[in-house]
């Protein structure tokens, strides 16, 4: 027997995880939002019908779900859901970090995630609150100080922009003192707001370049002492790795539809009506379907049609 | 011998998923590497479990002995069980 690597999502009786935008509601408007949050949308799924999905999460032994949103700690039922999926999944809670005081910090800890992900887009106030707007980087970094005095898990997100990119050495050296246990980066996403806002936000190669260095410097500094993890793609480059090799997830939008990957519009399922386990056998065909993978072709033509990531097409 | 913390399996049809969240890396095994971790979840020494694998799938323990240490120790190298 032998313990191996290689995995075809199809074998598989359930997807390994779960990333739920549990709301769309935001009270920043940032300028590169992939969701373009801000306002929930008419038809979100209801307490009950959030649970339902939570009962199936369980039951098919779901072992790791990310929460997001729009601002996940924004949403009514927020605690109520992760007390219900407590020591049965690994969850991971994406967070812009402004609702984080002391009694939140407390509560979040009670909750034994497997981490909570704070969005710092700056080492500086200034270069932060210019792509978040409405942000506040003293909060932000002061959710970090405080979910790490509770002992959780806490990691750095950082969308490089034309704005923030060079701060990219300052901001980790900043994590390491905060003690996070990691910082995660990787390519802006052209989808949602950073599509209209392409030409203000998108990096050059020369900044890339220069970003990429930056970041193997640092890994190699804090190598042992803190995960500094980069995704080296872009979304383009991720499209034709996932048209071969779609990943055994699904992603649930805050209406129950579920897309078959962020950067196309195509939807799978309804979990409102559906099954999860019905959606996840949609989810395996889907990626055959001829549609998907013309579109999919001719968006990695053309990436300005990533633009249309969030006008969602029915399978 | 422990699973570490965030590391959840599921039993699959081929035999199992080990997904490490913490570090989000996942790998399977077949039948048999299904039941030494569920003997490993259940507290069980490797003594123990060489004697019940022995049994169950009626091969000489000289065999099972090799094949449980080899995987052992693939657990620990790739950071499943401490
Ligand atoms: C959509 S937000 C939702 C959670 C929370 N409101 C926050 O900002 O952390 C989830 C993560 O996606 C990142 N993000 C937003 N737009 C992005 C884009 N165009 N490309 C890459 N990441 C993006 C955010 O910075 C954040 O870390
Ligand atoms: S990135 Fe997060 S905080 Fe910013 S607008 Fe989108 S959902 Fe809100």
């Amino acid at each position: 027997m032998e313990l191996l690597h290689k995995i075809d999502f199809k074998d598989l009786k359930a997807p390994l995880f779960i990333a739920w935008q549990i709301n769309s509601e935001c009270n920043l408007g940032c300028l590169h939002c992939c969701e373009e949050a801000g306002h929930s949308m008419p038809d979100e799924m209801n307490k009950e019908e959030i649970f339902n999905v939570l009962e199936q999460i369980v039951d098919l032994k779901i072992p790791y779900v990310a929460l997001s949103g729009g601002e996940p700690l924004l949403h009514p039922n927020f605690f109520e859901i992760c007390e219900f999926l407590k020591d049965k999944t690994s969850i991971k809670v994406e967070t812009n970090g402004e609702f984080i005081d002391e009694r939140i910090a407390k509560k979040i800890a009670n909750l034994k995630f497997r981490s909570v992900q704070i969005s710092l887009d700056g080492a500086t106030p200034f270069t932060h609150e210019r792509l978040r707007l409405g942000g506040n980087w003293e909060k932000a970094v002061m959710a970090c100080k405080l979910l790490i005095k509770e002992g959780v898990n806490t990691e750095i997100v950082f969308v490089p922009t034309k704005f923030n990119i060079q701060e990219i050495g300052q901001l980790i050296d900043m994590a390491y003192s905060l003690g996070v246990y990691g910082v995660y980066t990787g390519k802006i996403m052209r989808i949602g707001r950073a599509a209209q806002n392409w030409r203000m936000l998108c990096p050059s190669e020369q900044e890339y370049e220069n970003f990429f260095a930056i970041l193997n410097e640092k890994i190699k500094q804090y190598d042992g002492k803190m995960k500094i993890y980069y995704y080296p793609y872009d979304v383009i480059e991720e499209l034709k790795y996932r048209l071969e090799y779609p990943a055994a997830s699904l992603l649930i939008i805050p209406n129950g539809k579920v897309k078959l990957i962020g950067p196309l519009p195509f939807i799978c399922g309804d979990l409102k009506k559906q099954k999860l386990i019905d959606v996840w056998e949609n989810y395996k065909i889907g990626w055959q379907n001829p549609k998907v993978r013309e579109f999919a072709k001719k968006v990695i033509e053309q990436p300005k049609l990533l633009a249309e990531s969030n006008k969602w097409v029915e399978l | 011998m422990e699973l570490k913390k965030f590391v959840k399996i599921r039993e699959e049809k081929f035999g199992a998923v080990i997904f490490d969240t913490l570090r989000e890396k996942v790998f399977v095994t077949n039948e048999t590497g299904k039941d030494i971790l569920n003997l490993l979840k259940d507290g069980k020494q490797i003594e123990e479990i060489i004697d019940i694998l022995k049994e169950k799938y009626e091969k000489n323990g000289d065999e099972i002995r090799i094949d449980v240490n080899k995987f052992i120790s693939q657990l620990k190298e790739n950071g499943i069980i401490t």
